[in-house]
């Protein structure tokens, strides 16, 4: 049997599969053998491939110089990237239509040296300044007034749509909200209205109280599977106190949160066959006055179905693994730590 | 330089960037290749014992798709989960089995055998209307897609709540009425035929046009140029109209873009008992217009869009519009 759930963050309707819930086994499997280390443009040595460097943490040894190896994490301008750095946003009507330039940024967080090692991978010490640099890029990119929002994002494997197989990240600036975020923000306010309480903290509350889509937590983060999730095995990230602010979190946050997402990723790649996923953080809208009923979290979608189309176009999701199974395998799916 | 471009109904903006579309790797979904490969033996071409619905050859039947159940006894939510909110046994899923000759495109189908199968369409629209729990009913088709892609078949899907993705669509359009008084759709129209550049194909009763704002590659919104909020009503003499325009797009992007995987929806208003039209869809009827989106699968969606909804399309509208005009069918 299946049944409608409702998610009160974004205001989706998703169709859960309660019973006959499919277990990780039932999923396809992909391959990612490596291919293309020869010819890999991320990798030391072959700095001069890519556009120069904007930021990198160098440590082997350090301070060695710009677009030269011995960095840990490389942030370069995407080079074929969607929207352009330079001129005004000239937004403008012509007649029911509404169109302007596509200003924006676009880069690219080299996350590691290592070609074939993964961000499940690291050690805490290398997720500390993965997520240090994307705190970095965001501050720095939101100093552009023109920038409405900022999308740090991640495409591991080639069905979850990469291109390149070194481990890589990104970022996007744009000048307007995207859809998602703006109905998360829409859900947010709804339930802030009705409750005078955060929808988000109210989750945290209600998972640590059911338990069972826990899949791990530490002093600061919680990582779970939504109830209503969209996909199957759909993981989310989220501090447990209240914030709308990824750009003030402190070292010992920055962290706590690298140790909890490596953890994740880890889980999900012992437990799901190294599957393809995507990766997104959604932060609160930047250069926008305060967005303080905003919570900021991370959503982990791993890449088990190649071939569904219900949702584009219907709109109605259908996920064949009940979440709270689904949290089952991720929790007990053993992991090794590095330290 | 790549453009902005917004959806007129929902508001949506999508990225225009020409220069990605020489990305190599960008175009060719490995669906695609996968399809040709399989060759199992085919569950449609048996006839089904006990069809829902008949008209001529072609059968509606309860779906295997797990999508959804009978939903004779849809609950309303039943407040058990704290604030989430489940409502128990879905919905109805239907799949209409479009021909029992193993054709896989709908393109390859003749325009009298579309005909029938979008009067069966109306069909189970009038049926499923009758049931009070399901509040909206969805037509649509994955063609190369799944496993029972091969056979040509469509879904009929009818829930007692309508998805976020088209409480957009029905809010857009109202919001667009109460602005200026008027049909978002039927100033589309106005609009796409003076502009010409965005047509595919036009016909006496309807339009075919790749969206000034398309999210996808190729993505086409059929539009019936007769103003009606409501597909099974709207159709009424327009039955061979719509079959023929579906012919012609079909075909185009069989022939033009190699046999793609593709889906579209009929995107219509919700069933308008009295209780519906009293309350949130007061105006439905005047500021809705139903439609056909059909989305071609070239691309993967990847993190970018699937984590923001914020779309790239590759190619500008007008030039997609233009090969596709120009394709021989």
């Amino acid at each position: 049997m299946a049944e409608l759930r409702h998610n009160p963050l974004s205001g989706q309707w998703v169709i859960v599969h309660v019973e006959d819930s499919w277990g990780p086994e039932k999923y396809e499997r992909e391959d990612h053998s490596i291919l293309a280390k020869a010819t890999c443009q991320f990798c030391p040595g072959r700095e001069f491939f890519t556009p120069p460097e904007i930021e990198a943490v160098r440590r082997s040894p350090p301070g060695s110089r710009p677009n030269s190896p011995g960095w840990q994490v490389r942030i370069i301008p995407n080079k074929f990237p969607a929207l352009r750095i330079e001129g005004d946003l000239d937004l403008r009507h012509d007649g029911m239509y509404t169109l302007s330039n596509g200003i924006g940024a676009h880069e690219v967080f080299i996350e590691t040296p290592a070609h074939e090692r993964n961000l499940a991978d690291l050690n805490d010490d290398e997720m500390f300044h993965v997520i240090d640099k994307y705190q970095s890029r965001l501050n720095d990119l939101t100093k552009d007034r023109r920038f409405k929002y900022i999308l740090i994002f991640k495409n591991y494997g080639e069905s979850a749509g990469t291109t390149v197989e070194h481990p890589h990240s990104q970022i996007i600036a744009l000048p307007m909200v995207p859809q998602y975020v703006a109905q998360e923000l829409e859900g947010t306010q709804a339930y802030y209205d009705r409750y005078q309480r955060c929808v988000c903290c109210d989750m945290i509350a209600q998972e640590y109280r059911a338990g069972t889509r826990v899949i791990t937590d530490n002093a600061q983060f919680l990582a779970f599977c939504p109830f209503a999730s969209g996909y199957p095995f759909e993981c989310c990230i989220i501090p447990r106190e209240h914030t709308c602010r990824f750009d003030t979190m402190n070292d010992g946050e920055k962290y706590a949160l690298g140790n909890i997402l490596r953890e994740t990723l880890a889980k999900i790649k012992g437990c799901l066959w190294d599957p393809s996923y995507n990766l997104y953080i959604h932060v609160a809208p930047v250069n926008d006055g305060p967005q303080e009923h905003f919570h900021w979290h991370i959503e982990i979608v791993p890449k088990l179905m190649r071939t569904v189309g219900l949702e584009r176009g219907t709109g109605f999701f259908s996920v064949p693994t009940d979440p709270d199974h689904a949290a089952r395998y991720l929790r007990e799916a053993a992991v090794i730590a590095r330290r | 330089m790549p453009e902005f471009r917004q959806d007129p109904v929902i508001g949506r903006w999508v990225i225009i960037s020409v220069e990605r579309a020489r990305r190599p790797g960008n175009f060719i979904d490995p669906i695609n290749r996968r399809r040709r490969d399989d060759d199992q033996a085919c569950d449609l071409c048996v006839k089904p014992e006990n069809p829902v619905y008949t008209l001529g050859d072609i059968c509606v039947v309860r779906s295997r798709q797990p999508s959804a159940t009978s939903g004779q006894q849809t609950s309303i939510p039943d407040g058990q989960n704290g604030l989430y909110e489940v409502i128990k046994d879905v919905g109805i899923h239907e799949t209409v089995i479009e021909t029992p000759d193993h054709v896989s495109n709908m393109a390859d189908l003749p325009v009298g055998r579309i005909r029938e199968i979008v009067q069966t369409y109306v069909a189970r629209f009038n049926e499923i209307e009758q049931n009070t729990r399901l509040t909206h009913a969805l037509i649509y088709k994955n063609y190369g897609l799944s496993q029972f892609a091969h056979h040509a078949c469509s879904h009929v899907m009818a829930m007692p709540v309508a998805s976020l993705e088209i409480s957009e669509k029905l809010s857009g359009a109202q919001k667009y009425f109460r602005d200026h008084r008027r049909c978002v759709y039927c100033d589309l129209i106005e609009r796409e035929i003076k502009d010409k550049k965005r047509i595919v194909v036009e016909t006496d009763d309807f339009l075919a046009v790749i969206p000034f704002a398309a999210r996808f590659l190729f993505e086409t919104w059929v539009i019936p140029k007769k103003h009606h909020a409501d597909f099974a009503q709207g159709i009424r003499g327009h039955e061979e109209g719509l079959a023929r325009i579906f012919k012609i797009v079909l075909q185009k992007i069989k022939n033009g873009l190699d046999d793609t995987a593709y889906n579209w929806v009929i995107q219509t208003a919700p069933f308008r008992r009295q209780d519906v039209a009293r309350g949130k869809w007061r105006t439905i009827d005047v500021d809705y217009h139903w439609h056909v989106e059909l989305i071609p699968r070239l691309t993967r969606m990847a993190g970018f869009e699937k984590g923001s909804g914020f779309y790239i399309c590759a190619i500008p509208p007008e030039e997609m519009a233009e090969y596709l005009r120009d394709k021989e069918i």
